[in-house]
């Protein structure tokens, strides 16, 4: 490996159509790891959250005053969950007779804001999955490209040996490589960053079933103190 | 609970990724202190180049130049100019047509012999060549002519009682005289050196005519067979025998003063036949010198030639070290050797190329003693063959490298 063969030269050698796609892989790489730094410190935030926010909820605090606690504007993870499940019972348990009503009115509102928990998980990561999949082929592409243009040269060439393909060969191949450095860090980290929220997901859900059933427990209670 | 900000910005992942790939980057532009593999000097094959073009140009040039010796004599119309490489055919051709000139003068049986056999001692001189010195051959013939010249003397005094011979030759120099002055005026110097060799020669036929009777035909004969023999064996080099040539026509007309002078002395005839046949000797004698000065000119070209060539050889030196370097990489990749050879071997692959680059012949000029190895080189020679880029070479340098020698060595492969 000589100064010829480094990976900028090769890359300001090249034409300029494996130039251009050179360059939208490495700014979706650079996308790629941006969403993939974000991401993975916003998924740990999430998780110290809900720990922290399950924590405090079990700890035997009254309810009320957590809801007090809770922010009012866009709360986030659990606390968002257990804010939209506490105001509709707080809500409905005026109005309503049937418990089964009210416990209905709290489910529902408390799957809508786990569904948008899961949104906002889960944002983003799209386009890691598009990046991952479509980056090697547009590395491809350029390589074909290149080789393809190399190809065209060597027509008209009146001796082709190792030495005069080699380098156009080499310039084709790090769109190839390019693709792949952009793609291998994009799938690694969907795939891992998918595992973190579909595992937050998952305790948010227990989370909003044990709510519920705490509610539930409570209007029992309710109920049969009422009755007796 | 810290209800600090909820929110994970862009920026902070934004420096990272881009600190990240700058940092990719830069691994990899910069170079790690590797240690570099050593340099194993991997020069298996090394070639030496063996000069060849002068034999074989000299070999075309006598193959060329025999044909058009013996065409000479039928030809009439001679080459005004001279090129340095035809130097020493055009002398030989201007012997030839002064030959005949002479044997039209004279037209005799015995010239006519004299003639086929300086014919035959001219195509001798260009087939062989010879490296002897040209000093040996002014020599002898400075020894023939001053023989000659001394039986001309004799002849003069024997022959100035004979009327009827010096009426003859009177007539023959007044001829000559004639059509020396009228041609001189007209042709080229080329020429006007021709018919003072011819005049010379007339001369001499037309001693040899007044003695045609006696032993003194054979006796010419015998001395231009001589002559000729000398000249055919003493021949040098094509300079060399241009200024013996000149020399020789100098005292051609050296003998020819001499003689007309004895003859005038002895026959003390009219002050103006003398005075025409000086004046006739002065135009032989200017022609003679022009011819020199002619002959020098071309060795003069030919120098500068050569000097101008051999600055373009240097030139293309570079060139051509390139090509060499090519031609050994090239024939180093395509060599298989066979792994049972013994380690010390060296064959000598003589390679001969056209010009274009193709391979004309590739032969073992100096074996290893392993058959296997030698064969295995030339098949290497053979595999790498078309070198193509000595169609990129200046003319110099490819016709150097039309012939040169492939040294293999495998001491060096580990």
């Amino acid at each position: 490996m000589n100064d010829s063969m480094s990976i900028i030269s090769l890359f300001f050698h090249a034409g300029l159509i494996v130039q251009l796609i050179m360059l939208i892989l490495l700014a979706a790489s650079v996308l790629s790891w941006v969403l993939i730094f974000q991401r993975a410190f916003a998924l740990k935030r999430d998780a110290r959250d809900l720990d922290e926010f399950e924590s405090h909820f079990w700890s035997g605090v009254d309810l009320n005053e957590l809801y007090r606690e809770v922010p009012t504007d866009n709360p986030q993870g659990a606390a968002h969950i257990f804010r939209s499940g506490f105001r509709e019972f707080n809500r409905l348990l005026p109005k309503s007779r049937s418990h089964n009503a009210v416990l209905e009115g709290v489910e529902r509102s408390m799957r809508v804001s786990v569904s948008r928990e899961e949104e906002r998980l889960t944002t983003h990561l799209a386009i890691l999955a598009i990046i991952s999949s479509s980056a090697v082929y547009v590395g491809l592409f350029g390589t074909v490209w290149g080789i393809l243009g190399t190809f065209q040269a060597l027509g008209g060439a009146q001796q082709v040996s190792l030495g005069t393909i080699a380098p156009a060969i080499a310039e084709a191949l790090v769109a190839t490589a390019m693709g792949l450095f952009a793609a291998i860090p994009a799938n690694i980290g969907y795939n891992r960053l998918t595992h973190k929220a579909d595992k937050l997901m998952v305790r948010m859900e227990n989370f909003a079933e044990e709510f519920h059933a705490f509610l539930h427990r409570n209007l029992q209670n309710r109920s049969t103190g009422e009755n007796t | 609970m810290a209800r600090h900000d909820r929110r994970v910005g862009y920026t902070l992942p934004t420096v990272l990724a881009v600190l990240l790939h700058v940092g990719v980057i830069g691994l990899t532009v910069f170079r790690w202190p590797q240690s570099d593999p050593v340099e194993t000097s991997n020069a298996v094959v090394q070639a030496e180049l063996i000069s060849m073009e002068t034999a074989t140009d000299q070999a075309q040039q006598a193959t060329e130049a025999q044909p058009r010796a013996q065409q000479g004599p039928e030809r009439e119309q001679p080459e005004p100019e001279a090129t340095q490489d035809d130097a020493a055919e055009e002398t030989a051709r201007q012997q030839a047509e002064a030959a005949e000139q002479a044997a039209q003068a004279a037209q005799q049986a015995a010239q006519r012999r004299a003639e086929q056999a300086s014919e035959v001692a001219a195509q001798q001189q260009q087939e062989q060549q010879a490296r002897e010195k040209a000093e040996a051959e002014q020599k002898a013939e400075a020894a023939a002519k001053q023989k000659a010249a001394a039986e001309a003397k004799q002849k003069a005094d024997a022959e100035a009682k004979q009327k009827a011979a010096a009426e003859a030759k009177q007539k023959a120099d007044a001829e000559a005289k004639q059509k020396a002055v009228a041609e001189a005026k007209q042709k080229a110097d080329a020429e006007a050196k021709q018919k003072a060799v011819a005049e010379a020669k007339q001369k001499a036929d037309a001693e040899a005519k007044q003695k045609a009777d006696a032993e003194a035909k054979q006796k010419a004969v015998a001395e231009a067979k001589q002559k000729a023999d000398a000249e055919a064996k003493k021949k040098a080099d094509a300079e060399a025998k241009k200024k013996a040539d000149a020399e020789a026509k100098k005292k051609a007309d050296a003998d020819a003063k001499k003689k007309a002078e004895a003859e005038a002395a002895a026959k003390k005839k009219a002050a103006a036949e003398a005075a025409a046949k000086k004046k006739a000797e002065a135009d032989r004698k200017r022609a003679a010198e022009a011819a020199a000065a002619a002959s020098q000119n071309a060795f003069g070209d030919e120098i500068t030639n050569e000097a101008e060539s051999i600055a373009n050889a240097r030139q293309a030196q570079e060139a051509s070290n390139g090509f060499m370097n090519l031609v050994r990489r090239a024939v180093e990749q395509s060599w298989s050797r066979p792994p049972n050879a013994a380690s010390g071997l060296v064959t000598v692959v003589r390679v001969q190329l056209l010009p274009t680059g193709e391979l004309l012949s590739a032969s073992v000029s100096s074996s290893s003693g392993d058959p296997g190895f030698d064969r295995s080189a030339v098949q290497a020679v053979e595999r790498a063959a078309p070198f193509t880029e000595m169609s990129q070479l200046p003319a110099e340098a490819r016709q150097k490298f039309r012939s040169f020698n492939l040294r293999f060595n495998p001491e060096d492969v580990r």
